[in-house]
């Protein structure tokens, strides 16, 4: 992974510090919301990150978030749980779901394309059963949720509160990373990922490696939809589960560069960005044409900067100081 | 109830038909070229708006319109290999991937500016076939025939030409296809060029069925994936078989229950099979 | 005819030739031997064209080749042979030498050459239809080198096409490449079996580590003491 350079030292304690002042300082509510969002799809893509650093590139993030949306807010609404408590359990739904697929592929051996295609197949199935259930999810129409204000009911007053706890939770998910990154269970995925075999017969657990990850990616993912039905109140299976959003988690994640700790954050700060850039200068009415541009963007940004921008930066920075070969 | 059976089966085996062209397209492309066309139904879509365009736009007579339609769509296929395949032919998988996934929604949007959100048809009515209290629709019957021949020309194509034989070399074994003086590039260019004139001829065969939208794709890609994979990644004879058993299966369950869940169906079935038997019905475990 | 002058090549960080230099003539046949890993088989690939060396050249017939791409190579007159043989497994036996006349020249004598090389091989024609896959391993060491003359060549390079093979079948396949000699085919061989193949040939490189440590006639190679205990056993 990303060795230690002087750069990465010295831009992260910065890049925290103005994190942490912002809301304080920016009077714009609009401006705290994207960065809101910001930091919440960051640390969705970290979290997806930590399966697509060891080779488990899941297309179907989309059902985790779906269910930690989903579950907290119709428990919520429908029977008055409150969100506190129906976070968790959407969280133990989602790892429940991770556990038998990711079992049943890992048990399997399935890799790469085949894992893939799998977990794209999971979260249409999700996107479907949303559907499909329309009667009390409400279906593409989209599920809102019920205000209460009330914070017993995870519901701010200030919705600054939300923009920290989605900061936390972003450093949460980067110092879980760190300490997976130093501690052996990095090494032995490492290893899964260069030969499953070769990992296996030195006595490594493959299956169960594998499954910490997974658990871990899925929980956190969840949790992100969780804080995401919070804040912005209304989901519908376009935003928030299907393949759509399972990709554009993909996006945010690789277009910063997957393997770098700020990657996930750039990344997903160039789209939020992006979306909102186009989506304003051209509302609704070029709607199509502000995705076409989107598109070829992302198309532009995958072929020319195969590492995302982090991963390319480091490498050029790296390079010029020549101190550390980088290896990806 | 019977009769809705019955329709509904003879229907997936109709509707089979040209999922199997499909699913051969994307075989082909995969099998050759290694990369998971995730695009494909958009290219069915755009093949069948250039046909929609050719004949209201450009007063286009139909047929030789549809036969534009494919030489289009096989244009388009040199295009995606030049400007998007080839640049990517090292990269990571995932990258690959994301691309194509770029691909879906530049062109998804693409259509939208250009001929709206509204649903685009060209009617035209073909007769109903009847037998007794069962109705066959003879557009689907003719897409059927149509399919079959087309897959018996492809079949012969590969092998029995120089150049079919050059394709199966590649996707056997790239380094010893060079070995033997294959130039990849060009083998690349012909299977992109045949994929994508697929999704054109396709595209001509669902133009007396449905009307197009935007997201018309959307469904079929999923689909053709589904139907690959079940029958093996890269086997044409498994992706044949399989295009009818999910052709059926899916048509029949919507009968009898909805579309949705004849959808959720196809999936859990793919799901199921990758869990059983990764390689899919025919495929070779690699 | 094939001048492989100073060549090295890396797989990433890891060199696998260091400053490699060989020549071969019309109608010669040189070996290369050496043990495993010593990069054999890499210096085959890059003459191939399938690897690039990062300095150095290669020339055949006067001709740049080094960074020629691999089917161009082909076409140029060099043909290969790899470890194992490398038949595509699910082409018939027919297909497999049909194949190997892709390129412009040889296609046209493809259809003249064809039963020459069942001929040749009179246990290839028994299997013409069947999978190549499902060969035992001499025939489909067969198979590869019809596939290679099929090409029309003018240098054929076969990588250790003893290796995995009965003792009976080695025979056969060196008595072989010493009819393809005779027949003016030039051939550059690798080989561990150093023994049989100084037999066959006029020139022998010897290969350690990715450099190159010994060259000379292949009768002065068994005379070199050194040589004869690591390599020929004696």
């Amino acid at each position: 992974m990303q060795p230690k350079s002087k750069f990465s030292t010295y831009w992260q304690p910065l890049v925290l510090l103005i994190l942490v002042v912002l809301p304080f300082v920016v009077t714009s509510s609009y401006l705290t919301h994207i960065m809101t969002l910001i930091l919440l799809w960051s640390f969705v893509a970290t979290a997806w990150a930590y399966m697509a650093r060891f080779g488990m590139v899941s297309l179907g993030h989309g059902v985790f978030l779906g269910i930690g949306a989903y579950i907290p807010t119709m428990m919520f609404n429908y029977w008055g749980l409150t969100p506190w408590i129906g976070v968790f359990i959407g969280l133990a739904v989602a790892m429940a779901v991770a556990a038998i697929l990711g079992y049943s592929c890992f048990r399997f051996g399935l890799l790469g394309d085949y894992f893939a295609l799998v977990t794209l197949a999971v979260a249409e199935v999700s996107a479907l059963t949303i559907m499909a259930l329309r009667a009390i999810t409400g279906g593409g129409l989209g599920y809102t949720l019920r205000s209460t204000g009330r914070l017993a009911d995870m519901q701010f007053a200030d919705k600054r509160s939300f923009y920290f706890i989605a900061l936390i939770l972003l450093l949460g998910a980067v110092y879980i990373w760190r300490r997976i990154d130093r501690s052996p269970v990095r090494l032995a995925l490492t290893a899964i990922e260069e030969s499953e075999i070769a990992a296996a017969s030195l006595g490594v657990s493959v299956i169960r490696y594998k499954m910490m990850i997974t658990l871990l990616s899925a929980a956190l993912t969840a949790l992100g939809g969780a804080l995401y039905a919070q804040y912005v109140t209304y989901i519908s299976p376009d935003t928030i589960a299907g393949v759509g959003v399972s990709l554009s988690i993909c996006f945010k994640a690789i277009l910063g560069g997957m393997f770098t700790v700020l990657g996930p954050f750039v990344g997903s700060a160039i789209i939020v960005l992006l979306e909102e850039y186009i989506r304003i200068s051209f509302g609704t009415s070029f709607l199509g044409l502000s995705q076409i541009i989107f598109g070829i963007s992302l198309l532009l940004m995958i072929i020319f900067m195969p590492k995302g921008i982090m991963g390319s930066m480091t490498e050029a920075i790296a390079r010029r100081f020549n101190k550390v070969s980088v290896r990806q | 109830m019977f009769e809705q059976i019955v329709m509904a089966l003879l229907n997936g085996i109709l509707l089979g038909g040209v999922l199997a062209l499909l699913a051969f397209g994307l075989n082909l492309i995969f099998g050759v070229v290694k990369i998971i066309h995730l695009a494909y139904g958009q290219f069915v879509m755009l093949g069948f708006y250039f046909i929609y365009f050719f004949h209201t736009s450009w007063h286009i007579p139909l047929i030789p319109a549809m036969a534009m339609g494919i030489v289009a769509m096989g244009l388009i296929g040199i295009l995606t290999q030049l400007l998007i395949i080839n640049p990517l032919l090292n990269a990571p998988r995932l990258n690959q991937l994301l691309a194509l996934a770029s691909l879906i929604i530049v062109m998804e949007n693409l259509a939208q500016v250009i001929w709206g959100a509204d649903y685009r048809g060209i009617p035209i009515t073909m007769p109903i076939i009847q037998f007794g209290d069962i109705f066959i629709r003879s557009s689907f019957l003719a897409a059927f025939i149509g399919a079959i021949f087309t897959l018996g020309l492809l079949y012969l194509f590969l092998n029995r030409t120089y150049l079919g034989l050059g394709i199966r070399a590649v996707a056997q074994d790239l380094d010893m296809a060079k070995g033997v003086g294959i130039n990849p590039k060009v083998i690349y260019y012909v299977t992109l060029a045949a994929g994508g004139a697929l999704t054109g001829l396709v595209a001509a065969f669902f133009v007396p069925i449905y009307t197009v939208h935007p997201h018309f794709g959307a469904s079929f890609t999923l689909m053709a994936f589904v139907i690959v994979v079940f029958g093996g990644m890269g086997n044409l004879l498994g992706g044949f078989i399989s295009a009818f058993i999910i052709g059926i299966v899916t048509s029949v369950t919507a009968v009898l229950s909805s579309p949705e869940v004849a959808d959720i169906l196809a999936m859990v079935m793919f799901i199921g099979m990758m869990m059983i038997r990764p390689q899919g019905l025919l495929g070779t475990e690699s | 005819m094939l001048k492989v002058q100073g060549i090295d090549v890396f797989y990433g960080e890891f060199q696998a030739l260091d400053n490699v230099t060989l020549k071969l003539d019309k109608g010669q046949t040189v070996i290369v031997v050496g043990p495993n890993g010593a990069g054999k088989s890499t210096l085959l690939r890059t003459i191939s064209g399938l690897q690039k060396p990062r300095r150095g050249s290669i020339e055949f017939e006067g001709q740049r080749i080094d960074k020629m791409e691999a089917h161009k190579v082909v076409e140029s007159g060099v043909s290969s042979v790899p470890e194992g043989g490398r038949v595509f497994p699910n082409l018939s036996v027919q297909d497999n030498l049909k194949v190997g006349s892709y390129n412009k020249v040889a296609r046209e004598k493809a259809e003249e050459w064809l039963p020459r090389i069942f001929e040749l091989f009179p246990i290839l024609a028994t299997r013409k239809k069947q999978r190549a896959g499902s060969l035992s391993g001499g025939e489909r060491q067969m198979l590869a080198i019809g596939r290679s003359l099929m090409s029309q060549p003018k240098l054929i390079m076969l990588d250790e096409p003893s290796l995995g093979l009965a003792p009976m079948v080695v025979n056969m396949v060196f008595e072989f490449i010493l009819k393809m000699k005779q027949e003016g085919y030039a051939i550059l061989l690798v080989e561990q079996n150093a023994n049989k193949a100084l037999k066959v040939a006029d020139y022998a490189y010897l290969i350690e580590s990715g450099k190159l440590v010994y060259e000379g006639r292949s009768e002065d190679f068994d005379k070199n003491p050194y040589i004869k205990t690591a390599y020929l056993g004696i």
